[in-house]
């Protein structure tokens, strides 16, 4: 048992680099020498002093950071052990239809406001485009052809009138 | 149902108010780990965040009689510094810090021999195995576990040597 103690394997093990055999021979060591688990208790409290001599305290704002990070994690643990409950909507008393609970909608408006399309889209706002041209070139021939046959009407009656004349 | 949901949410505080209490007694004990080996304050604030951000996955480990706290807090926090390691992104960031003095604060690893702090400093705070520390230094298991049981003897003569001046 002394010679297990002065192999270094507690050293090893309380460094954390021991193997799982190693681990194992720690532990039944320890459960049947209490030599073993004092010279253990010894080892984590020269680790303890060792590391209180160089404790430096973290910045104040730190716990509140690991608080909000564990709460927004247990949040999110909680709603994913929450059974879901699937239920049709039937009408209530004097048919008024009873209206789900708020959080059972699933909110799916995004928060950017950009939006994304299809790349073949573009074929389509192309022809949008082209064709859009060639109405406003049709409306203004024939604007143009409506107030010339308007004008000649208008030269065609005033003709007339001086033929009845 | 409900006495379900109120079981879990009264766990999960009662996991919160565990990580509470192992943050007041060791955060700055891995602060001050950690900052030795990462040299910058808010590099080190965030692996003492990412460390106590794990501790409620691994709460039962820290509840079972005879674990350690500060020995579990220090082997997650070696394991996520091995990843600040391997992530270094050139060969001058990795000689600059190969280059460091991080125990020079430390007054217990002072005392140390060159070779005792070459051990101890790569397992303690490189966080290497002694199979990868015995290959590092051409020498066999056994003897760089007999080095890193000197590094404590001083630790505790250190530590004895204090008690006494006071």
């Amino acid at each position: 048992m002394k010679d297990y103690i002065d192999s270094g394997a507690l050293e090893v093990f309380v460094m954390g680099c021991a193997t799982d055999e190693e681990v194992e021979e720690l532990l039944y060591m320890k459960a049947k020498y209490p030599e073993v688990n004092e010279a253990l208790k010894q080892l984590e409290a020269d680790m303890e002093k060792m590391a209180q001599n160089a404790a430096i305290a973290p910045p104040p704002r730190t716990w509140d950071k690991i608080e909000d990070e564990i709460n927004s994690l247990i949040l999110t643990e909680e709603r994913l052990n929450k059974p879901v409950q699937f239920r049709a909507y039937d009408t209530g008393y004097g048919g008024q239809p009873k209206t789900p609970a708020a959080d059972q909608y699933i909110e799916v408006e995004g928060a950017s406001s950009h939006m994304r399309l299809h790349k073949a889209w573009r074929y389509v706002f192309a022809a949008v485009f082209i064709l859009g041209k060639i109405f406003l070139g049709f409306a203004i021939y024939f604007y143009l052809e409506n107030r010339q046959a308007q004008e000649q009407i208008k030269e065609l009656k005033t003709e007339i009138k001086e033929l009845r004349r | 149902m409900n006495t379900q949901w109120q079981t879990s949410g009264s766990m999960s505080q009662s996991k919160l108010s565990a990580v509470s209490t192992l943050y007041a007694n060791y955060a700055a004990k891995l602060f001050g780990y950690i900052f030795e080996v990462v040299k910058n304050q808010s590099v080190a604030e965030q692996y003492l965040v990412a460390v106590f951000n794990d501790v409620p996955n691994e709460i039962d480990d820290f509840l079972k009689t005879g674990a350690n706290a500060l020995c579990r807090l220090q082997m997650m926090a070696r394991k996520k510094l091995s990843e600040f390691f391997e992530t270094l992104d050139n060969e001058t960031d990795k000689q600059a810090l190969q280059n460091l003095q991080p125990l020079a604060n430390n007054k217990y690893v002072a005392m140390m021999s060159p070779l005792q702090q070459q051990v101890f400093y790569a397992i303690h705070y490189r966080g290497h195995t002694i199979a990868q520390v015995a290959a590092e230094l051409s020498k066999s298991n056994e003897e760089v576990k007999k080095v890193l049981k000197q590094c404590f003897t001083i630790i505790r003569n250190g530590r004895d040597n204090e008690r006494l001046h006071r």
